[in-house]
């Protein structure tokens, strides 16, 4: 016993005596804000770079830019650059050249002519040329997260140097492609060798890109810390940060904590219900900006009653849509113009929307045959999505008034996607998706993957994102003449897209609820913020960052 | 010898309890209504592609085969590789188990340290306000949520008064600074050893909210243990032969009467330790500390099978462990009970 007690005696008073030399020794600036830290401190501890923090959610699934299509995108792009940037609709210029200064498409829409930027080198030392950029482009095609991107690619030739031509086997926007966030990144020949060769390679982060940053070191779970490339193409201005330290919170009330508390400069994935805070804080701007994403709910138009049009219809304006945004987004939202999310080709304002309207369902049902309801509507939703676990309720009520008996089913994602590929027969009446395109062309993603009919019933095409099993000739039509136009006649193909919406809307598949927003809270001394909604998992873009003077 | 005996003994139930363990997570995972394929591969995956991951994965094999298979591996000292993180289970608990270790000795350390005394200072004065004092802290300590104070003491240390960091296990300005040069990855001995003061400032600043956060269930299940156990020994009548004897109150307390009321309080101690790994998860996850509890939370919603094995795997032997240790303590300590 006396040696426990001595031990622990003397454990204590080693901490109480500790403790006390602590803040004797030189004092870091601890909780210093990266803005105010222009000086080295007295130290002489090195210099203090231009450091930016951010409390990132997301995690990393693979430091592999190829197979890349996840959250970690949100590091990714900054260490990584495609041939083009796009910018958001209503930009002076829609694209911002990167790697590729200039292109040109042939009159055919066959094939496209990328002339590279010259003098560029990857992180590794090797060279930007057409070789490289062939490489990556036929890597990605082979074997990326999202290859199906380069589906229309026949090959890709080397003209010179820095010239290189993509053929296609039919018209295809590659511009849009090439500026795709996943599956369109130009890595290094020589890493897309070594990791080729061992399926180990990128398992701790690596950088092999061009982009303005590489990754200096990473702690699973905990923390990433960037540097930046000082031989960037882009060169560097003043204020733009030295480092970059990612630290990945994943609980959201430390998130807002370490924000307000200038333990960190940026947060992502605020939570909606402390907005409120930073709104009356001057020290704060808050950003609410339209979003890639938006919500979609599927009717079953192959079973009874849903095969009726005029009942779908009738069901369309039972949706109390701005209830849904109000409490499903917490009135982040805005209600859709057809299946395409606002700020993104080819969306339309002139669109059809339905509104809310309960005697106008009433009358459609009864027209329909169906006076007073009377039918039930099996809903299934994706547990995981609490938007989706918030709004569904407000589906069965408003149902409810007019006959009509909803019952939901949370699901897991996966099954609930089970449920619906296999027989339509018996599967869900309303599938609730939140959707959105691969890449700036929702024309070829969403009005494609969830619309166009396969040959076949239940009409699933290759993504089997159809749900409604919905087919419309027309609407295939349309869609057909829409895609091949894009890439030569971006006019006459959004024009053909809105023909086809138009269609949509009428015959009413599915319930289009709403677009998503995405919210961005800036401190003052953070400038250079620009929101980009064709990049939205990667949130933010170190290298248009600055530190305020 | 009749110790060796025992340890083997031990070892062996240990072992069957490992298998129990194995199985009933091994099943338990597979059968709750996930896809991990489907999670590996990403959200916009393609059917063909989600079943490309699932034979890669081995996910298509019946369940036994896959256990089989699983065990197999693991007798070669082998967790699999995490579906998250793409790396090797084994090598994500060992990068994180000593910020959790750092934050359980820190914590334990406290609890004894306040515990203790608390149930020994109430027990000599029992009734006195002092004692209501010290048995409503320990029902408090004991009953609060850990994640519940975890957040309060932020809201006041950090938020309100600014005397404390708010989370992780150092500044990120401290790399810049004064950088930790990596020995054991138990940054408080790394930052002691290398002499590097102002890290170990930082790092013993940030352990203190968690480490309080940790401590303060078995602060309260201690000094309540303590507490009872002394009043017992109290109460005999060797020590009111001590006090008819003159000797020294001090003495009678810490010599004579906390020396056999000690032993109950080992058990309780023990208990806490393993306790507290699992508390950890909690504190961890308010913390943001970068350790095993962290790494389980998000295995639990990637269902990333091979880490949850490999936690539940480790924790479970770190229980066992723990136990084993105690009951040769106490053996140590207390003459009567040993190795019956």
């Amino acid at each position: 016993m006396k040696r426990v007690l001595l031990v622990l005696s003397l454990l204590s008073a080693a901490v109480i005596v500790l403790t006390a030399c602590g803040p004797a020794a030189t004092e870091p600036p601890a909780g210093t804000e990266v803005s105010t830290v222009t000086e080295a401190p007295a130290t002489t501890a090195p210099a203090m770079p231009v450091v930016l923090k951010i409390a990132n959610t997301a995690n990393i699934t693979t430091w592999d830019p190829v197979a890349s299509f996840s959250t970690e995108a949100s590091y990714l792009a900054n260490v990584y650059e495609q041939l083009l940037r796009i910018n958001p609709l209503g930009s002076a210029e829609q694209y911002t050249p990167l790697l590729a200064e200039s292109w040109e498409v042939s009159d055919d829409g066959l094939s496209y002519t990328f002339h590279l930027r010259s003098g560029v080198k990857f992180h590794d030392g090797e060279p930007l040329n057409a070789e490289a950029v062939k490489k990556s482009i036929e890597a990605a095609a082979d074997h990326a997260g999202a290859s199906f991107i380069w589906l229309p690619l026949d090959s890709v030739e080397v003209v010179d140097d820095l010239t290189v031509k993509l053929n296609l086997t039919y018209a295809a926007p590659v511009d849009l492609i090439a500026s795709s966030l996943y599956g369109a990144w130009i890595v290094s020949p020589k890493a897309l060798d070594a990791a080729a060769a061992d399926e180990n390679f990128w398992s701790d982060g690596k950088s092999h890109g061009t982009g303005p940053y590489t990754v200096e070191s990473y702690t699973p779970d905990a923390e990433i810390v960037f540097t930046r490339n000082e031989d960037y193409w882009g060169g560097w201005e003043d204020g733009q940060f030295d480092k970059v330290v990612v630290s990945i919170v994943p609980e959201a009330a430390v998130r807002v904590q370490m924000l307000e508390g200038g333990d960190v400069d940026l947060i992502t994935a605020p939570p909606l219900d402390n907005l409120n805070i930073f709104e009356s804080n001057p020290n704060f701007t808050v950003y609410r900006e339209p979003s890639f994403f938006n919500y979609v709910g599927f009717f079953n138009t192959l079973r009874p009653p849903l095969d009726d049009v005029k009942v779908r219809q009738a069901l369309s304006y039972a949706i109390p849509y701005d209830d849904i945004i109000a409490i499903g987004a917490q009135g982040l939202g805005t209600q859709s113009f057809g299946p395409v999310p606002a700020g993104v080709f080819p969306w339309d304002g002139s669109v059809f929307q339905y509104k809310y309207d309960l005697e106008k369902a009433k009358e459609l049902l009864k027209e329909a045959g169906h006076e007073g309801g009377g039918f039930d509507i099996r809903l299934t939703y994706a547990a995981e999505n609490a938007t989706e676990e918030a709004f569904a309720p407000l589906i069965k009520d408003s149902f409810a008034q007019i006959g009509v008996n909803v019952s939901i089913e949370p699901m897991a994602w996966s099954q609930q996607w089970e449920l619906a590929k296999a027989d339509p027969a018996n599967a869900q009446d309303m599938f609730l998706l939140l959707y959105w395109p691969t890449y700036s062309d929702a024309g070829a993603d969403n009005m494609w993957s969830m619309f166009y009919a396969g040959a076949e019933a239940p009409y699933l095409n290759v993504t089997k994102f159809n749900l409604s099993y919905w087919k419309n000739d027309q609407y295939n039509g349309l869609m057909d003449e829409a895609g091949a136009l894009t890439a030569t006649d971006y006019e006459g193909s959004k024009a053909k897209y809105v023909e086809a919406m138009k269609i949509l809307i009428e015959e009413a598949p599915a319930v289009l609820f709403f677009d998503t927003m995405d919210v961005f809270i800036v401190p003052k001394h953070i400038e250079g913020f620009k929101y980009n909604l064709n990049y939205p998992f990667v949130r933010y873009f170190f290298y248009e960052l600055r530190a305020a003077k | 010898m009749r110790l060796l005996d025992f340890i083997l003994r031990r070892s062996f139930t240990a072992l069957f309890v490992l298998v129990g363990v194995s199985l009933i997570t091994f099943f338990l995972s597979r059968v709750i209504p996930s896809d991990a394929a489907a999670l590996y591969i990403g959200p916009k995956a393609r059917t063909e592609d989600i079943e490309r991951v699932r034979k890669q994965l081995g996910l298509d094999k019946p369940l036994p085969v896959q256990y089989a298979v699983y065990m197999g591996e693991l007798l070669h000292g082998d967790l699999g590789n995490s579906i998250s993180t793409k790396r090797p289970v084994t090598q994500e608990l060992a990068e994180r188990l000593p910020a959790t270790l750092e934050l359980l000795f820190m914590g334990i350390f406290i609890a004894v340290l306040i515990g203790v005394p608390l149930g020994v200072l109430s027990a000599r004065r029992q009734g006195s306000p002092l004692d209501v004092v010290v048995r409503t802290i320990s029902i408090v300590g004991v009953s609060m949520p850990a994640f519940y104070l975890g957040l309060l003491m932020q809201i006041a240390f950090f938020r309100n008064l600014d005397v404390l960091p708010l989370a992780g296990r150092v500044d990120s300005d401290l790399r810049f600074v004064s950088p930790i040069q990596s020995i054991t990855n138990f940054l408080l001995f790394d930052s002691l050893v290398t002499l590097n003061w102002v890290a170990f400032k930082d790092v013993f600043l940030h352990l203190i909210l968690p480490a309080f956060t940790l401590a303060a269930y078995p602060i309260g299940l201690i000094a309540r243990m303590t507490r009872a156990a002394m009043l017992e020994v109290l109460g005999q009548d060797y020590i009111r032969t001590a006090r008819a004897y003159g000797i020294q109150q001090w003495v009678i307390t810490y010599m004579y009467t906390l020396k056999n009321a000690i032993s109950p309080t080992l058990t309780v101690i023990g208990l806490t330790v393993a306790y507290a790994l699992t508390g950890t998860f909690f504190v961890e996850v308010i913390f943001n500390w970068p350790g095993l509890g962290l790494f389980t939370v998000r295995s639990l919603l990637n269902v990333d099978y091979p880490a949850i094995m490999g936690v539940t795997l480790f924790g479970a032997g770190g229980y066992v462990l723990i136990n084993m240790i105690v009951d040769l303590m106490q053996a140590w300590i207390d003459p009567r009970i040993r190795l019956k």
